[in-house]
């Protein structure tokens, strides 16, 4: 096949999946929208109650929400790893995924974005955690994790849309070259008229390298700030150091799992197995294990440090997780992140397309419940056992949670249908 | 005291008393803050006016804090002997009951049908009178049947008795001590409770006397042992059950519940008797040996050594015997030797003083009130008038009886049980909104005046009766007129010392033959039913309050009930868990699995009883409190029980005095330069050998600082809202060490810094303040406190009408999705520091500013003050051997100190 | 006039254009469009290097100033003491900085790239002017149609 017939089918294979929606499209864009409603329902009556109506309590003041929040961002960071870190290492195997995965990860950090709201007492005082100039002097407390978190987010975010709108540009052109009616004058708006020119393509290729350059030490540094939420408090369980690596690599390692989840799917549903080949997932499942691997070495010095520290608040926490009130949660979460994924190992494993499919859903699982654990039983039982206590998630909680999933699935269904899920100009690059 | 001056008094107190001038709810209208008050009154300043607490029959002295016109702070009166400045828990809550929503506002009337009527004074009134005449009539007999009265009230009643031809029914009380009225009569011919001169003894041997929770003046007793715990001193306590004062008590001696007789009477024959006993009477002693002792009561005999050592030593030895310990079916033999032993030991009458006896005069025994329900269920009773009949529904059988009468008059402020069935109920006012007086121990005599018109259509018991005699003086006349002779001290200070009659006491004739007669000790088997008063609501009286649910019992810290407590060896092997049901006889309780009660005896407040089948000694007439031989059956289902306490084992953590937990082997440098505090640096020092753990202060800081009652499903969540808390410890077998912990703000502290608004922050005094208006509710604060001291407010909070009316004006309230916490009472830090800029003081004086918790503590254990003093107390006391912080490895640095003894 | 020509190969098109730059023809007068970037079509028609560096250098700068400057000043403009930490917690303000260097300077270089490459370009959005999937080269001879 020509080159040029080659990039021809590439754009109309790619383009394909933007036309009229199948019957599955529909529903599953309904229970997501249904979800989504459900959270926001849920949102509202706390807005209207308080913050009563969710489990929360002395001295577990964060639940549900921060696990969601730390769970998305963690998500996304594994698109940036795909689109960033990946190109600066000339993978050529990510332009396959990098479209998809950017989106996943703008859509996760919105996601994510908003339970930062939902969990403060009192959130219409939201933009309180923004310091803008008043006449009270009143700023923000740059010594608070919170405050970085302000910021990490707000900038990841961004930077991400930033990133992901600039690789768009080529694709939106040939979109806009294929499609007529109103999509072809949205493309035609949001193209900003580009025409692929030697000297446009110059600084294009220049500022997508500086994106990606940004954008990798972003990647590390956001979810550092997340985990230093914990790692800067008292709190036996998450006051310690590893905490930063251990999170990035959690959330690249559960962020590759969601892009699996993702992609598996679609590109069965859209057709697009010629350009999304098994060496390309054999590539993805390589990462997902080798993240599993930090991950599993944190678990391990995260126990082994606590027992050899001698100190008995520490050696008491970890005796909690592994055998208090919490235990089934924590092995299950040990199962689903350090033991499943080492059964990609054998090479046939990790070129099956459906078994990939199912340890991603493992893993999304275990890695929302290691944040859960996490915030959960070192906040449960820390030094004063007069205040030990116990949470358990209520019903609104759980229907914010599901309504975040719906929110995420809605988008990013929104997303395969509105633009080119694969990058076109990316793509036939690598294939010439 | 002349007239003349008589009548200036008078007029300095009606005039000065915000009750002329206030109209209660009415301050809502502008007129009353645009006239000039009387008297240089500046609207918004507090005055401050004494009264005497209606709470329980201590009577402690009361100062009220009133703020345009409404009382919205309770404290005790300095001047008053009894309380002496401090206030008990429920004392502190009982401005609740002035505000409860569900009080009894006008006159109801039961229709025949059975619903209640509102109906006017005159109706009400009339009626009565026809009752009284129809009952007369049919040949039945009119009765009134109250609680303990004293002073004027106990006079009028008779003389209101006399006017209507009311038979005058003897007092019902359920803690009555008629064991100990008993003993005492037969023993000495005075059929009275002596007062106990705790403050004299220098050494104390207390048997079942519960002397810090209920016994008698709890808050007398605390104030008159807390230098003796400071300096340390021999008190022995021997209990069958577990209670705050066996937990305070310098060795608490547990004995198997009814052998106490054997204790006694062995340190009858073993401590040399300081007063003569006549020969007749040691020949009728029970002869008891060491060994006998030992195995009756469980006591080691080398503790059994050490108590007859101490009592030996002593130049002052006291026993005093009650509560439990005579409330079982070898009661009377407990008080009767108890009895004898105070007089061997010399204590008569310098120690247990007959002339300044608690006024008991006209109480009877549940003896009597059992004759009572006989009577009416014999129908012979007509019209029945009744007040103050607490604890009644406890008594098996009695509540049931009352429908009997033929018309029952009820003087109440609730509907409790007692008073649900009445046919008439006629509202009685608070004490806030009546005059009285009080006069608990004879000679001690406390004034109680208004601070408001009654919010509702109430009126003072005093005032009925004089109006049911169709008399047209009011109560406050008749008052006036026997106040007469009293000096303006008594105006000025609410309170005023009558002599009393000093009698020899001695020795009856028939102490022998009452000794002879006690016949052999009966046996109380495992597992025993240990009934004891109520720390918060005494005999269930206080039960109306929501405030003393909310605030909870500090030896399991179970807050709404009811439950009864079981032993963990006992828990264990019937597989039991908190929340369990068990079925004791009539009725069934979940359990709480109580550390360091003893095993083979549950315990239960009296308010757990309805249904157990309390019964009275047919003896004595006693409350049979303590039973043996009990049936415990699990049955299967599980309450959820609300409680506090995550763990009571603190270990090595830090937390316990004497007990650093984990240490560093070199001193830790900060990283940064320590803050130059200029003028003050708050702190506060409590001192844990003076806490009994009586949650005095944790009732004071929520009504200083308008904090909110969750309720108990939010408990049962693990929600509440107390700045402040009593946090038990038990450690190994040892007996329970209270810990009260409030924000201990922190020098280096971890709440502030991840606060990302500011709404918390370190102000130059040294106080972590939280800024109410600028938090968000992150909840990061309180997720890095190390204490958990913070709370949040996860609704709106609030107390139906007119209970929101109780605020004080000079605390925020705050909204939903804020973070509060103890501020050291900045709100008084700041009067105080004003009040020193309006003097021309530069500084505040050390003792100037006292935080509501330390204001009320019986026992005096908290200490405030600016530890930059060196002159202060509480520099003097952070600097002495015994202090020592919490978590102190942690480097937080709190500005909270806690001494004990136990302090290496 | 405009001469075009139009690849499907990037070799091919590669060679013209190189043969069109050897025959002396000014690149000035070449207008290059490709589907995707190929940067040996800046070597043949000797494009200048991009000046996007330096809107990034600026970002980044302006970003790290603003980061310490807005936490230092904001610190000092209201002094409060939280935890015992210094007033101006250099460590913690690193944090901000850095993010704000990303952002800034992610932000101002994509500005920049707008700036420089003139986006949006209206005249084209306007005209609808389509770029397709081949290698085209066009040649302005200069010559009148």
């Amino acid at each position: 096949m020509s080159l040029g017939t080659y990039f021809d089918q590439l754009e109309h294979d790619v383009l394909a999946a933007m036309r009229k929606p199948s019957k599955l499209y529909w529903a599953a864009l309904a229970v997501s929208a249904a979800a989504f409603a459900l959270g926001l329902g849920c949102w509202g009556w706390q807005i209207y109650e308080g913050l009563g109506m969710a489990g929360i309590r002395s001295p577990v003041g964060w639940g549900v929400y921060i696990t969601d929040f730390v769970f998305w961002v963690g998500i996304a960071h594994s698109g940036t790893l795909i689109s960033a870190v990946l190109f600066l290492f000339r993978a050529k195997f990510r332009c396959s995924f990098n479209r998809s995965a950017e989106a996943m990860t703008v859509i996760a950090v919105m996601t994510a974005g908003l339970f930062p709201l939902i969990h403060l007492g009192r959130c219409w005082f939201f933009y309180w955690l923004m310091p803008y100039p008043n006449q009270r002097h009143l700023w923000v407390n740059f010594r608070s994790p919170l405050i970085w978190d302000v910021f990490a987010v707000s900038t990841y975010f961004t930077i991400s849309a930033v990133f992901f709108f600039v690789g768009l540009i080529p694709d939106l052109a040939i979109a806009r070259r294929r499609f007529t009616g109103w999509r072809h004058w949205v493309f035609r708006i949001l193209s900003l008229g580009w025409q692929g020119t030697a000297e446009q393509w110059k600084h294009y290729a220049w500022l997508y390298m500086f994106l990606a350059a940004f954008a990798t030490p972003l990647v590390i540094s956001v979810h550092s700030v997340v985990s230093w939420d914990f790692a800067m408090s008292v709190i036996p369980g998450w006051h310690t150091t590893i905490f930063a690596p251990y999170f990035v690599a959690g959330a690249i390692f559960s962020g590759t799992a969601m892009v699996i989840t993702l992609v598996v799917p679609m590109r069965r549903i859209l057709g697009l197995d010629t350009y999304i080949t098994v060496d390309h997932f054999e590539a993805i499942a390589k990462i997902l294990l080798f993240t599993s691997l930090i991950v599993s070495y944190s678990y391990i010095v995260e126990f082994v440090l606590a027992w050899y520290s001698g100190n008995p608040f520490e050696i008491a926490h970890f005796s909690f997780r592994a055998v208090g009130d919490y235990r089934y949660l924590y092995w299950l979460m040990l199962f689903c992140n350090g033991l499943l994924p080492l059964t990609l190992f054998v090479k046939r494993l990790r070129r099956n397309l459906k078994y990939l499919f199912v340890l991603s859903l493992f893993v999304n699982v275990g890695m929302w419940l290691e944040r859960f654990v996490i915030i959960v039983t070192s906040l449960a039982r820390d030094f004063d056992p007069y205040n030990w206590g116990n949470y358990a998630p209520r019903f609104g909680e759980i229907g914010i949670t599901i309504g975040s999933f719906g929110m995420f699935f809605m988008l990013f269904l929104i997303f395969t249908k509105m633009l080119p899920v694969l990058a076109i100009a990316e793509v036939k690059e690598h294939s010439s | 005291m002349e007239r003349r001056d008589f009548l200036k008094v008078l007029g300095i107190a009606t005039g000065g008393v915000a009750a002329s001038w206030s109209s209660g709810f009415g301050q809502d209208k502008l007129v009353s803050r645009v006239l000039p008050p009387p008297e240089g009154h500046i609207p918004g300043e507090p005055i401050h006016v004494h009264s005497v607490c209606t709470e329980c029959p201590a009577g402690c002295g009361l100062t009220v804090t009133v703020r345009d016109g409404l009382p919205v702070k309770l404290e005790g009166n300095p001047h008053h002997a009894v309380g002496g400045g401090a206030l008990c828990v429920r004392g502190q809550a009982s401005l609740v009951r002035v505000y409860h929503p569900e009080r009894v506002r006008r006159p109801l009337y039961r229709e025949p049908g059975g619903e209640l009527k509102p109906i006017g004074w005159d109706e009400a009134m009339a009626r009565v009178r026809t009752e009284l005449a129809a009952a007369a009539g049919a040949g039945r007999t009119n009765a009134f049947w109250g609680g303990r009265s004293t002073a004027s009230l106990h006079r009028l009643i008779g003389e209101t008795c006399a006017t209507l031809g009311l038979e005058r029914l003897p007092e019902f009380e359920i803690f009555h001590h008629g064991a100990l009225r008993g003993a005492y009569g037969r023993l000495f011919g005075r059929r009275t409770v002596p007062a106990y001169r705790i403050d004299r003894a220098d050494a104390l041997l207390t048997v079942g006397a519960d002397i810090v929770d209920t016994f008698l003046s709890p808050v007398e007793f605390a104030r008159q042992i807390a230098p003796k715990l400071e300096a340390g001193w021999p008190w022995f306590h021997a209990e069958p059950a577990l209670s705050l004062t066996g937990a305070r008590a310098a060795r608490r001696l547990a004995v198997a519940p009814g052998s106490e007789r054997f204790l006694l009477a062995w340190l009858l024959r073993t401590v040399p008797a300081r007063q003569p006993l006549p020969a007749g009477v040691t020949a009728a002693m029970p002869s008891v040996t060491r060994e006998e002792a030992a195995r009756q009561t469980g006591v080691p005999a080398a503790d059994l050594d050490a108590l007859a050592r101490a009592l030996a030593d002593a130049r002052q030895p006291l026993v005093v015997a009650g509560g439990v310990s005579v409330a079982h079916a070898d009661g009377h033999a407990v008080a009767l030797l108890a009895g004898l032993l105070q007089w061997s030991l010399g204590a008569i009458p310098a120690l247990v003083d007959f002339s300044a006896d608690h006024t008991f005069d006209a109480v009877g025994t549940l003896a009597d009130a059992r004759q009572v329900a006989e009577r009416l269920k014999a129908k012979r009773i007509g019209v029945l008038v009744m007040s103050r009949l607490h604890g009644l529904e406890f008594l098996d059988g009695a509540v049931e009886a009352l429908p009997e009468a033929a018309f029952s008059v009820g003087l109440t402020d609730f509907l409790s049980p007692a008073f649900a069935g009445c046919r008439l109920i006629l509202p009685v006012s608070h004490a806030l909104e009546s005059w009285g007086d009080a006069e608990p121990q004879r000679g001690r005599l406390g004034l109680i005046r208004p601070v408001f018109r009654p919010l509702h259509g109430t009126r003072s018991e005093g005032d009925i009766l004089l109006q049911l005699a169709g008399k047209t003086t009011s109560f406050k006349d008749y008052l006036f007129a026997a106040w007469r002779p009293y000096p303006a001290a008594w105006w000025k200070q609410g309170y005023v010392e009558r002599p009393v009659r000093a009698e020899a006491v001695k020795l009856a004739d028939g102490a022998a033959g009452a000794l002879a007669a006690l016949g052999q000790a009966p046996e109380l088997a495992a597992p025993a039913l240990v009934v004891a008063p109520s720390l918060r609501t005494f005999d269930g009286r206080s039960r109306v309050i929501p405030l003393l649910h909310e605030i909870p019992d500090p030896l399991s810290t179970v807050t709404y009930g009811p439950w009864v407590n079981v032993p963990p060896g006992l828990a264990r092997s019937m597989g039991l868990a908190d929340g369990d049901e068990l079925r004791l006889g009539g009725a069934a309780r979940p359990v709480r699995v109580l550390p360091g009660l003893p095993e083979g005896v549950l315990l239960a407040a009296v308010d757990a009883a309805a249904g157990l089948g309390l019964k009275a000694d047919p003896a004595t007439g006693e409350l049979l409190a303590c039973r043996g031989g009990i049936s415990a059956v699990k049955t299967g289902r599980r309450t959820p029980l609300p409680f506090l306490s995550g763990g009571m084992d603190a270990t090595h953590r830090g937390i316990l005095p004497g007990d650093e937990g984990p240490h560093h082997h070199h001193e830790k440098h900060s990283l940064y330069e320590p803050y130059e505090y200029v003028d003050y640096r708050w702190a506060m020092a409590v001192d844990l050998d003076r806490c009994v753990g009586c949650s005095a202060c944790v009732a004071a800081c929520y009504m200083e600082n308008n904090i909110p009652v969750a309720g108990p499903e939010e408990h049962l969540r693990g929600r509440e809202m107390s700045w402040l808390r009593v946090q038990p410890y038990v450690r190994g077998g040892e007996a329970p060490v209270f810990i009260p912990v409030m924000c201990q703000h922190c020098d280096a502290a971890p709440c502030e810094t991840v606060c990302p608004v500011y709404a918390t922050y370190h102000n130059e005094e040294g106080l972590n303040v939280q800024v109410y208006n600028r938090c968000v509710g992150t909840r990061y604060c309180n997720n890095n406190c190390p204490f958990k001291a913070r709370r949040f407010n996860w609704f709106e909070y609030d107390a139906p009408a007119p209970l929101d009316r109780l605020k004080n004006p000079d605390v925020s309230v705050r909204p939903k999705g804020v973070m509060e916490k103890c501020t050291f009472c900045i709100q008084r830090i700041t009067h105080a520091k004003d009040k020193a800029k309006d003097d021309g003081r530069r500084k505040v004086r050390d003792g100037e500013i006292v935080p509501a918790c330390a204001q009320t503590c019986p026992a005096g254990a908290i200490t405030f003050g600016n530890i930059l003093d060196e002159k202060s107390r509480v520099y003097q006391l952070a600097h002495s051997g015994r202090a020592y912080r919490l978590l102190e490895m942690l480097g937080t640095e709190p500005a909270v100190y806690y001494l004990s003894k136990k302090v290496k | 006039m405009i001469r075009e020509y139009k690849f499907d190969d990037k070799a091919a098109f590669l060679h013209q254009l190189e043969e069109l730059v050897r025959s002396g023809v000014h690149p000035r007068r070449l207008t290059v469009t490709t589907p995707f970037h190929v940067h040996e079509v800046e070597h043949i028609l000797h494009l200048r290097p991009s000046w996007l560096k330096l809107f990034t250098l600026i970002g980044a700068a302006a970003g790290l100033t603003a980061g310490f400057a807005f936490t230092v000043g904001t610190a000092l403009d209201w002094p409060l003491r939280t935890g015992g930490k210094p007033i101006v917690a250099l460590p913690t303000y690193i944090i901000v900085a850095f993010e704000l260097t990303i952002l800034f300077g992610g932000v101002i270089s994509f500005l920049g790239f707008l700036f420089l490459s003139r986006f949006p370009d209206i005249p084209a959005i306007v005209s609808g002017t389509e770029c397709g999937p081949e290698f085209i080269i066009r040649e302005d001879t200069g010559e009148a149609v």
